[in-house]
């Protein structure tokens, strides 16, 4: 009878020291799952340059173009995604701005080319896409 | 006369910006410096000028009296080329 008892108290006192380090390996796995992701942020950084369609120097030529005609002050904000209209530019300074692109790049832009421009950024998607056409 | 007058009816935006285009581009043309820039300046100062014509009537005169220009600037750029400069103005000497 004594013995009887005795053993499932060592049972019980064998199982608890088991678990513990159950726990601990379980932990270590979790850990080392992020470790195994690989360098992702920079494939997306890649693929935005890819959809904007216009080099940087491009759109700073055009930003030149439009300051210079507006006679916009130093300080004033000009960058891609400004409107040529939000600027304070009339269809007239537009087609004048249009004029100097003309000169600027050497090409020849379209009537209705011409009526799609109404920021920087679709000035300088629709230079690229002329110079490419040209260079072809 | 008025059917005349019922033809020439006020010209769109759009018309008038392609008739500006369409000056400018004549201007660009020209070989003398000269002449290219007064021509360039005097189409904008003119279309600047009209820009708040109201009266249809008005508006539509304006437009056919820049289209007449615009023949008038067209023939004198043939007629200049003939005559080129060989020695280019100082102000279109890049420094």
């Amino acid at each position: 009878m004594a013995t009887f008892t005795a053993t499932p108290a060592r049972a019980s006192f064998a199982l608890k020291p088991v678990q513990v380090p159950v726990c601990k390996i379980s932990n270590v796995r979790s850990v080392s799952l992020p470790v195994g992701s690989r360098s992702f942020p920079s494939l997306k950084a890649r693929r935005f340059q890819v959809s904007c369609a216009a080099k940087k120097e491009t759109v700073d030529k055009v930003c030149e173009i439009v300051r210079k005609q507006l006679a916009l002050p130093a300080d004033a904000v000009v960058n891609g995604e400004s409107r040529i209209s939000d600027l304070g530019a009339d269809s007239l300074d537009t087609v004048e701005i249009v004029m100097a692109i003309e000169e600027t790049f050497d090409i020849t832009v379209e009537e209705d080319g011409a009526q799609t421009i109404s920021s920087v950024q679709n000035a300088a998607d629709l230079i690229e896409e002329l110079l490419k056409k040209k260079g072809a | 006369m008025a059917s005349s007058a019922a033809a020439a009816a006020a010209p769109s935006k759009l018309e008038v910006l392609a008739l500006l285009r369409s000056l400018l581009r004549t201007a660009g043309g020209f070989h003398d410096y000269n002449v290219r820039e007064y021509t360039k300046r005097r189409a904008l100062d003119g279309f600047r000028h009209n820009k708040d014509l109201a009266d249809p009537s008005a508006v539509a005169a304006a437009f056919s009296d820049g289209k007449s220009q615009l023949e008038v600037a067209k023939r004198q750029a043939i007629v200049y080329s003939l005559y080129a400069p060989e020695v280019k103005n100082v102000m279109e000497l890049k420094r």
